[in-house]
């Protein structure tokens, strides 16, 4: 193939449709961010499901030793109790899943709650002793909680029982609120990306149409003919990914990492190991989005 | 070469179709003239060879092979063995002489080394080998179709298709594009050349198929553009 050629097109092609090119690349920049800060919200929320539960949990509190929340707990919650517990949640209709939750467990979850600082040292505020072990509960439906909190309010070894719905509900309705929003915004933004890929297509094609023509005429194959086209979708994808990613990298750090991180103590918060699975589904999406409905538009536009 | 059989072309729309029931021969080497009024089917018969489109019914042979079956990515392959040249040159403004030649070849992907030995026979063989580095605007009209005969022959084709290519000059050029074209015909290039140009065909001497409303009314050997008395 003759790289000359195409080389020699791709940077033709680039400088005559400078002005449509610098909008595509604005346009995936700004939806490709969207979308990412989509992704890493619904990666919040699964950190936040993780460590907190999701609003179809109930966390059965078990007993501890002089337990602070329970006056009735006197010693720690014993194996026959553990197991009557089990029985009568496991012949609950309401509940889809049930998982133990041990004493070495639940101190690594108030660790992410709470900050590791507490649990480190020669003299640690929460040791392994001070951690309560725990039932948690996946609900079928976060409305039919009565009967398994009924069944199991009362039963010896039991210390308190959180409803995951009414405290995590806002956090998950925030998060939703902004994951859905980005998507959407960023979809509708592809979509006009999408629409001055075509627009542009049709406009060299306008402006090639003579040379397209010989092309055609002298058996120059398909590909030979779409390459330059492709390959400026390729170069304004992956500009605009590369802006992307940086924005992205922008809102890891400001408004996570060293804004909300920093701030609400009592949430776990992604980072940037999120940021850089983020960042490489954008690079593996931004070209497929330009280069697809390219191949398909130049088909339609230069008749290939 | 090429071979129509039963060819019907129609296109959308209400009226009669552009060719009908056509059936034409075309031998190994042969030089034939396609005459015919503006709207007889030239021009639709010229562009089912190239494939720009498949016949209503019907076949289309090229070389023995039916091409209106030929997958579509086969078809720059047929394409590479028709030369086609037209009414108005379609030379690209932009490149000289000799780039608007070497373009053929490096849009299918010859070697350097090909095109900087093809591309000076080819002037050479049109006689333009002393305007290799003019601009097209620079040339006169036979000039420039010279240069259009040397980017479709460029890759030694089998057969060379020309649409009314004197249709644009006057007729002591045209007479010199025939030569030019009738030298080709001679080194074994079968040429199909559609035109309305009644001095050139007369003048010719060669077989003569006319079309009139998409049929095949008269197939002579030896004739000339009306019906001889």
């Amino acid at each position: 193939m003759q790289l000359r050629h195409v080389n020699t097109n791709l940077r033709q092609g680039l400088r005559r449709n400078a002005s449509m090119h610098l909008a595509v690349i604005l346009t995936l920049f700004v939806s490709l961010s969207l979308a990412g800060i989509g992704l890493m919200m619904s990666k919040q929320a699964d950190l936040t499901v993780d460590v907190i539960g999701s609003e179809l949990q109930i966390q059965v509190v078990l007993c501890l030793p002089d337990d602070p929340q329970n006056a009735s707990c006197t010693s720690e919650v014993t194996e026959e109790q553990k197991s009557a517990i089990a029985d009568a949640i496991e012949d609950n209709p309401e509940v889809a899943d049930v998982t133990f939750e041990s004493k070495a467990q639940s101190l690594e979850k108030l660790k992410v709650l709470l900050g590791p600082e507490q649990f480190e040292g020669p003299d640690p505020v929460f040791t392994v002793e001070d951690a309560p072990q725990a039932v948690r509960i996946t609900l079928k439906d976060p409305n039919d909680f009565d009967g398994t909190v009924d069944a199991v309010a009362n039963l010896d070894g039991v210390s308190y029982i959180t409803l995951a719905k009414d405290e995590v509900k806002p956090i998950f309705t925030l998060i939703d609120v902004l994951q859905y929003s980005s998507w959407g915004a960023a979809a509708a933004l592809i979509l006009a990306s999408i629409l001055l890929v075509a627009n542009t297509i049709r406009l060299t094609a306008l402006a090639r149409r003579k040379e397209i023509e010989i092309m055609r005429l002298v058996g120059a194959s398909r590909i030979f003919i779409a390459l330059p086209f492709l390959l400026e979708a390729l170069v304004t994808a992956l500009v605009g990914v590369g802006l992307a990613i940086g924005a992205v990298a922008a809102f890891t750090q400001f408004a996570i990492v060293g804004g909300l991180g920093e701030v609400v103590k009592a949430l776990p918060f992604i980072g940037w190991p999120e940021w850089v699975e983020t960042s490489l589904v954008l690079l593996a999406v931004a070209p497929v989005l330009t280069v697809v409905p390219t191949l398909l538009l130049t088909r339609k536009y230069l008749r290939l | 070469m090429i071979r129509f059989e039963k060819v019907t072309k129609s296109y959308a729309g209400p009226d009669k179709p552009a060719l009908n029931q056509v059936t034409i021969n075309v031998d190994k080497g042969e030089f034939v003239f396609l005459v015919g009024a503006s709207g007889s089917g030239k021009s639709t018969a010229l562009r089912l060879l190239l494939r720009e489109m498949r016949p209503t019914t019907g076949r289309v042979y090229v070389a023995g092979k039916e091409i209106n079956r030929l997958a579509t990515w086969k078809v720059p392959r047929l394409r590479r063995q028709i030369g086609t040249v037209f009414q108005d040159f379609r030379l690209l403004q932009n490149k000289n002489v000799s780039e608007n030649v070497a373009f053929a070849l490096q849009v299918i992907g010859r070697s350097n080394r090909d095109i900087k030995r093809m591309v000076p026979e080819t002037l050479e063989l049109v006689g333009l080998a002393d305007k290799a580095n003019r601009m097209p605007e620079e040339l006169s009209g036979g000039e420039q179709q010279r240069v259009a005969v040397a980017r479709a022959m460029v890759n030694d084709p089998m057969i060379l298709i020309a649409d009314e290519p004197t249709g644009n000059l006057d007729p002591a050029t045209s007479a010199g594009i025939m030569k030019l074209l009738d030298r080709i015909n001679g080194t074994g290039t079968t040429v199909l050349m559609a035109t309305h140009d009644h001095g050139v065909v007369d003048q010719g001497r060669k077989r003569v198929v006319e079309l009139e409303h998409g049929r095949v009314v008269r197939d002579e050997a030896s004739g000339v553009y009306g019906y001889q008395h």
